[in-house]
């Protein structure tokens, strides 16, 4: 299992697929995609970023987002960008 | 006072190829804590995979196939023949007395920290290897590159040989498709070719090796096709590979008209691409798919970061990470930065004839606008050409309109050790008129240096 550490506190977790489907839904939902297309989407990328963990023993919260967010483009443009830059967004 | 922050290591070297390993062995005898990280091979690429193992082979093939054209000088050959698992072991032999290939020892007995994982930036000065977290004051990112798998139909659906595998098969395939007329495609086609292999070269450009000289690919072309039948298809662009009973289809678009040829095996060798996925953005690192970007110091944007040899994404070869790695290991000690000087880096494809090229090519001048002069000396023009019954070659060297060499192209026998002269010659300024004033031995192929110089001075 790949560990996660996480931002600021440098404490780390497991990797989690389900934590990282839920976040792409809500912010393929938050863009007005619908469900289905919105799990679909949530799939791919899961699917991607668990290809980029096969190989790593542990990563940054940071990369998993970078990663995510690059295979969430090609799905979802628009879910993609908010995915990316939610938190420099006022 | 202010506390002094640590590391665990002065230096980290991330990748123990030609790049990474003269950095990490000169720095830990100047008594730094270094440490060098290697996910692969220790040793890297070259003396495991490519240069070492494919140069054994090529040397052991030559042999073979001079042995084999020595009826014209009386002797006789007609029992000859070759096996090829001793070829392999003969093989393996040189990549384990070579010494650097896998040897982990090696480092240790330099003061170098071998540590065998996947490196991966979690800050700028952190690095996590198989979860075991390690900083340092300063970096060298060596990482080198891979090959490329080209976006051709159907490529990910049928087992391909790369020039890595292709020397680990156990017998030559009937027939092979090389994707790719570069350097190592050209090397691995008369390789094959030797060992009876029908080869067939697929290259995007005009001609092979397009990196040098018109007249260079069309003689290699030519001397591939007559002496070795191997079929070239330059101007050529391979769509779709296809899976064809126990064979493969491969579908390639010449001219506008898609034809097909059938082959036992194809051989993708269509360049190479820097290894940069290793969390370079947590370290603040500038790089993009071609490369980590370097300041003519090879500091990166984070400056205690430093990058050498093919991950820099310039065409590379070893001597030139050789270069790269103990100029950049200056640079992270010392005060006064150095710059590697590319001038004399010598471009050589180890075939029969051999080619080897240095400083500027026609095509450079060409597109730089300079105004230079070029001259050209066949192999027929010396003595060694008739005592060896070898015509096909030339020695061109261009100099500027005072005579100061530019560059120089040699297609001969042993052109890998003529060229040295040449790069002696450009790094140094040096003009045609010196080189052709230099004694050159009668019978030897360095002869063409000396005829070529003084067509120029």
């Amino acid at each position: 299992m790949t560990h996660i550490i996480k931002r600021g506190t440098r404490e780390y977790e497991n990797y989690s697929r389900d934590k990282l489907h839920k976040s792409i839904v809500a912010v393929c939902l938050s863009v007005r995609a619908s469900e289905g297309s919105a799990a679909t989407a949530a799939n791919a990328t899961c699917d991607a970023v668990d290809v980029w963990l096969k190989t790593r023993p542990e990563v940054t919260s940071d990369d998993i987002r970078r990663i995510a967010g690059k295979a969430l483009e090609s799905h979802n443009p628009d879910a993609a960008y908010y995915y990316l830059a939610h938190k420099h967004i006022v | 006072m202010a506390k002094k922050h640590t590391f665990d290591y002065d230096l980290i070297v991330i990748g123990s190829g030609a790049g990474g390993s003269a950095a990490a062995t000169i720095a830990a005898r100047s008594g730094k804590r270094v440490a060098i990280i290697e996910e692969d091979t220790f040793g890297g690429d070259s003396p495991n995979y490519s240069d070492i193992p494919t140069k054994a082979l090529l040397h052991a093939a030559q042999l073979y196939d001079e042995a084999k054209h020595g009826a014209r000088f009386g002797l006789r050959s007609s029992t000859l023949g070759y096996n090829f698992p001793s070829l392999r072991t003969w093989k393996e032999l040189a990549v384990k007395r070579t010494g650097a290939g896998g040897n982990k020892r090696f480092y240790e007995t330099n003061g170098v920290t071998p540590i065998h994982g996947r490196a991966h930036f979690l800050s700028p000065h952190e690095i996590t290897v198989n979860r075991r977290h390690l900083s340092a004051a300063k970096f060298l990112v060596a990482t080198g590159s891979t090959w490329v798998r080209p976006a051709i139909q159907g490529l990910d659906k049928i087992p391909y040989l790369t020039p890595r595998t292709i020397l680990e098969v156990m017998r030559p395939p009937k027939s092979l498709f090389i994707i790719g007329g570069g350097q190592t495609g050209v090397e691995l086609a008369q390789l094959m070719a030797i060992f009876g292999t029908k080869v067939y070269i697929g290259e995007i450009a005009s001609r092979l090796l397009p990196q040098f000289d018109q007249e260079v690919g069309e003689l290699l072309e030519r001397t591939l096709h007559e002496q070795k039948g191997v079929t070239t298809l330059t101007q050529s662009r391979v769509v779709a590979v296809q899976k064809d009973g126990l064979g493969r289809r491969v579908i390639y678009s010449r001219g506008g008209v898609e034809k097909h040829v059938r082959v036992d095996e194809v051989l993708v060798a269509t360049g190479r691409t820097p290894a940069v996925d290793l969390g370079l953005e947590n370290a603040t690192v500038k790089f993009s798919k071609k490369g980590i970007a370097v300041n003519e110091f090879l500091q990166t944007s984070a400056k205690h970061i430093y990058a050498a040899g093919d991950v820099l994404g310039h065409d590379s070869t070893t001597h030139t990470a050789l270069l790269e790695s103990r100029t950049a290991e200056h640079n992270l000690s010392a005060k006064t930065p150095i710059a590697p000087d590319y001038r004399a880096t010598p471009r050589v494809v180890f075939t029969h004839p051999g080619v080897a090229h240095v400083g500027l090519t026609e095509d450079d001048c060409t597109r730089r606008d300079l105004h230079v002069s070029v001259a050209s000396a066949p192999l027929t023009i010396i003595a060694r050409s008739n005592t060896s019954d070898f015509r096909d070659g030339f020695v061109k060297l261009i100099a500027d309109k005072k005579g100061t060499l530019l560059g120089a192209t040699v297609v001969a026998p042993h052109a890998a050790e003529i060229i040295h002269e040449l790069a002696l010659a450009i790094r140094h300024n040096m003009t045609a008129a010196q080189v052709a004033e230099t004694p050159h031995a009668f019978l030897s192929w360095s002869e063409a240096v000396r005829v070529a110089a003084a067509k120029l001075s």
